[in-house]
């Protein structure tokens, strides 16, 4: 038997189950995420990918189950836990940037969870740490003059692509994305995809919950939720078209022991 | 490397905080208005709010007060509705451009109920009194004149934001002028008008309470006698009462407004169109008969209003008038309204920020708030001074106690909106998850998205405290209000005419100012 100690995973959910109906249910879920991997999550809408995220994230506790990061639970003491949340970034789909701020203070604001409020209020009067943020905005390609702008003087891509700047500043183990592509055209979507991939380095994970299952290859493992119940833990490359009409036929003959539920 | 330049310009999450500096000079200068004797009473005050009196006599009093004060309230809201629709409609421009193609009436019109609107109903009530006599329609009157200037300035700026295309599509289908306006801009001024008027009623009983302490009747007058004569249980007894009927009634506008989807006061300047009219309209019905029972209660009729009391006879003596230091007077005047109004708009914010995070905060403040609309400036003022020498801090400090309760009120309700809609909680909600603490989230979060709105209706709110700074001049404030109330009480009608005239001068002024100020922060 190995002795030596494999990490913890950086997020574990153990048989959680939020009742309810429709999209908020979730029912029996268990996963392992660990680190380096980049991990896509399907289901048709109302299947419970959100609800999934907001558990995952801390939103929600679940009331039933258990979630782990990094192989402990949620501490009870407020600073720890906000400790523990600080290791887990969330791509929103609205991306809930702060309109009233500028590109630099709306990068800075992810790094309040280690600012105490001395610094934070000396954000909102004058640009702090502008070489951090340059490099962010350089890393989703974005031009670093923009850092003073108002963040409703840009468009819709360069919006997108501050969220993802924002995420990285926040330097977190774990990435969460709620279907960040939803409402992209084609192109910028197939861009932004390959922008948060690249962000999964050895340390880091990554779940995004997807819409559009052929944007799936580029994945090391896709997780399916089928009303609330994770049915499907596999590679992209096992994806066919019939497991796809079942995930996302309401009412489908597919038999359901054809799928694969388990590690690849 | 990129450089970015220094600006020191607060961000907009700091900005409903900055008038909370006024804390710093007030700080400074508090430990020399503290007088020794008094704090003996208000530790007593303190211990009776647990013990209010339960004599029977006195709860059929209070009960009776109570009454009084919530009659007076609901009639002088109802008629400065009514009135207000119809002053409203006729002083907005799209109705006399639509009707007559010209807007210079609807003009005239507004500057005129500017006059009614710049005096306090407490002016109008002590003033009535002179001319009617001590009752009950008195303060009915006096808060039906100025709040239907009031609501028919809001009803004609609703009016005139309304898109007016519809307008304009049924005009050239041939629709006549009235029938147009009707169909095109009375089902979508409702949800805002009544939102508004919602609010009024709450006014109206914090109003009737004031009068009610300067004699006019009701509670308030229990409240006041019962203060000076140190007798707190029986104080005590009123104020909970009066505060489970205001509690009540703000819940129960709450809910009205929830289910009637009408906008919060923030949201005034943004309406939306509400579904239920029909509720709506049954509602309205329903209270007519209320309002006449109430009416037959407290034996109000208009023919009481047409018998006037000789008033004394005009000694003018204008050469004195005008040796008045009116400069010390307005500077005076102002400077007790900028104190104040710094110290509700600046510290309501300052207080969420450093209790609403704590296991019970929210509560507590919700508390706090409830006693400073609960409690009639005068009243605050009387109390503070057992421990306070009187002067313009102590009266700052009362009108700021009572605003801080509206206010306050308001922005709590608004940092609990639904996180759902963008711009209303959702980016709070993302710095939670990443991390952030409850403070720094509420801050960056929730106030970014308040700040100019919260200080818009901060601006609307010192215009208030200009009007409301009449009411503190009883203890000793000096300024404008205090030298009104002497020359009411010694029938010095010369310095009384030339006192109203100056302070509805300033506060049309203020107001003006506080317009301009509303109209860029919401638009910038």
């Amino acid at each position: 038997m190995a002795t030596s100690k494999e990490p913890s995973p950086l997020l574990e959910l153990r048989g959680v189950t939020v009742p309810g109906r429709g999209a908020n249910r979730l029912e029996e879920v268990s996963l392992q995420l660990r680190a380096g991997e980049r991990v896509a999550l399907l289901g048709s809408s109302g299947a419970g990918k959100s609800t999934l995220l907001a558990v995952a994230n801390g939103l929600l506790p679940p009331p039933a189950g258990a979630v782990l990061w990094q192989g402990a639970a949620p501490a009870r003491s407020r600073r720890l836990r906000q400790r523990q949340r600080a290791r887990i970034g969330t791509l929103w789909q609205d991306l809930r940037l702060i309109e009233e701020l500028t590109v630099q203070q709306n990068l800075n604001a992810a790094r309040l969870a280690d600012w105490g409020w001395p610094k934070a209020l000396a954000n909102l009067l004058q640009p702090l740490e502008t070489e951090a943020n340059g490099a962010a905005l350089r890393e989703v390609d974005l031009d670093p003059a923009l850092l003073p702008q108002p963040v409703t003087a840009l468009s819709g891509g360069q919006r997108q692509r501050l969220a993802i700047a924002r995420l990285l500043r926040q330097e977190p183990a774990l990435l969460l994305a709620d279907e960040p592509l939803a409402q992209l055209d084609p192109r910028l979507a197939v861009e932004l995809l390959a922008l948060l991939l690249r962000q999964v380095t050895g340390s880091r994970a990554l779940l995004l919950s997807l819409h559009r299952p052929d944007l799936a290859g580029d994945f090391d493992r896709v997780l399916a939720l089928r009303a609330g119940k994770l049915v499907l833990d596999t590679t992209p490359a096992e994806l066919n078209p019939d497991l796809l009409r079942w995930l996302y036929d309401p009412d489908p003959d597919l038999d359901p022991a054809a799928t694969r539920i388990g590690p690849p | 490397m990129t450089t970015t330049a220094w600006s020191w310009r607060p961000a907009a999450p700091l900005l409903p905080l900055l008038p909370a500096l006024a804390l710093l000079p007030l700080l400074l200068v508090l430990p020399g208005l503290i007088h020794g004797g008094g704090w003996e009473l208000v530790a007593q005050f303190a211990a009776a709010a647990i013990t209010p009196s339960l004599d029977p006599l006195l709860l059929r009093t209070a009960l009776a007060g109570l009454g009084i004060t919530v009659g007076i309230a609901l009639l002088g809201w109802a008629l400065s509705l009514a009135l207000g629709l119809v002053g409203g409609v006729l002083s907005s421009r799209i109705v006399w451009r639509t009707w007559l193609g010209v807007a210079w009436p609807a003009s005239a019109i507004r500057r005129f109920l500017a006059v009614p609107r710049s005096i306090h109903e407490l002016l109008w009530g002590l003033l009535l009194l002179q001319l009617l006599g001590l009752k009950p329609a008195v303060a009915v009157l006096a808060i039906a004149i100025p709040y239907a200037a009031l609501v028919a300035r809001v009803v004609s700026d609703l009016l005139d934001a309304l898109p007016t295309a519809p307008l304009q599509a049924l005009r050239s289908g041939g629709a006549p002028a009235g029938a147009a306006l009707l169909t095109a801009l009375g089902p979508a001024l409702l949800p805002g008008a009544f939102s508004y008027g919602g609010y009024r009623l709450e006014c109206a009983l914090r109003s009737a309470t004031l009068l009610g302490v300067f004699g006019l009747g009701g509670l308030g007058t229990e409240l006041r006698l019962s203060l000076q004569s140190l007798q707190f249980h029986e104080l005590w007894t009123g104020l909970w009462l009066l505060l489970a009927v205001m509690l009540s009634l703000e819940a129960l506008l709450r809910a009205l407004r929830h289910r009637w989807g009408m906008p919060s006061r923030f949201k005034l300047t943004t309406a939306g169109v509400g579904r239920s009219g029909r509720e709506l309209l049954l509602a309205l019905l329903g209270l007519l008969p209320v309002l006449v029972l109430v009416a037959m209660a407290l034996e109000i009729s208009p023919a009481q209003l047409l018998a006037w009391q000789p008033l004394p006879p005009l000694q003018a003596n204008w050469p004195a008038v005008l040796a008045l230091p009116w400069a010390a007077l307005v500077a005076t005047t102002l400077g007790l309204t900028l104190l104040a109004a710094c110290l509700a708009v600046g510290v309501a914010p300052l207080l969420l920020l450093l209790v609403a995070p704590w296991p019970w905060g929210r509560l507590l403040l919700r508390a706090v708030w409830a006693m400073g609309r609960l409690w009639p400036p005068p009243l605050t003022a009387l109390l503070l001074l057992f421990v306070l020498k009187p002067g313009v801090i102590t009266a700052a400090l009362a009108l700021a106690f009572h605003n801080l309760g509206v206010l306050g009120r308001l922005l709590l309700e608004a940092c609990e909106d639904t996180a759902d809609q963008p711009g209303s909680g959702g980016a709070e909600v993302a710095l939670s998850c990443s991390g952030c603490g409850p403070r720094l989230a509420l801050l960056y979060g929730r106030f970014s998205g308040l700040a100019r709105s919260y200080l818009a209706y901060g601006a609307y709110r010192a215009d208030v405290i200009l009007r409301e700074t009449v009411v503190v001049g009883l203890v000793g404030a000096a300024g404008l209000g205090s030298l009104l109330l002497e020359a009411l009480s010694s029938f010095a009608v010369d310095e009384l005419i030339a006192l109203i005239a100056v302070y509805a001068l300033l506060t049309l002024l203020g107001e003006d100012l506080s317009d301009r100020v509303r109209q860029r922060l919401l638009s910038g």
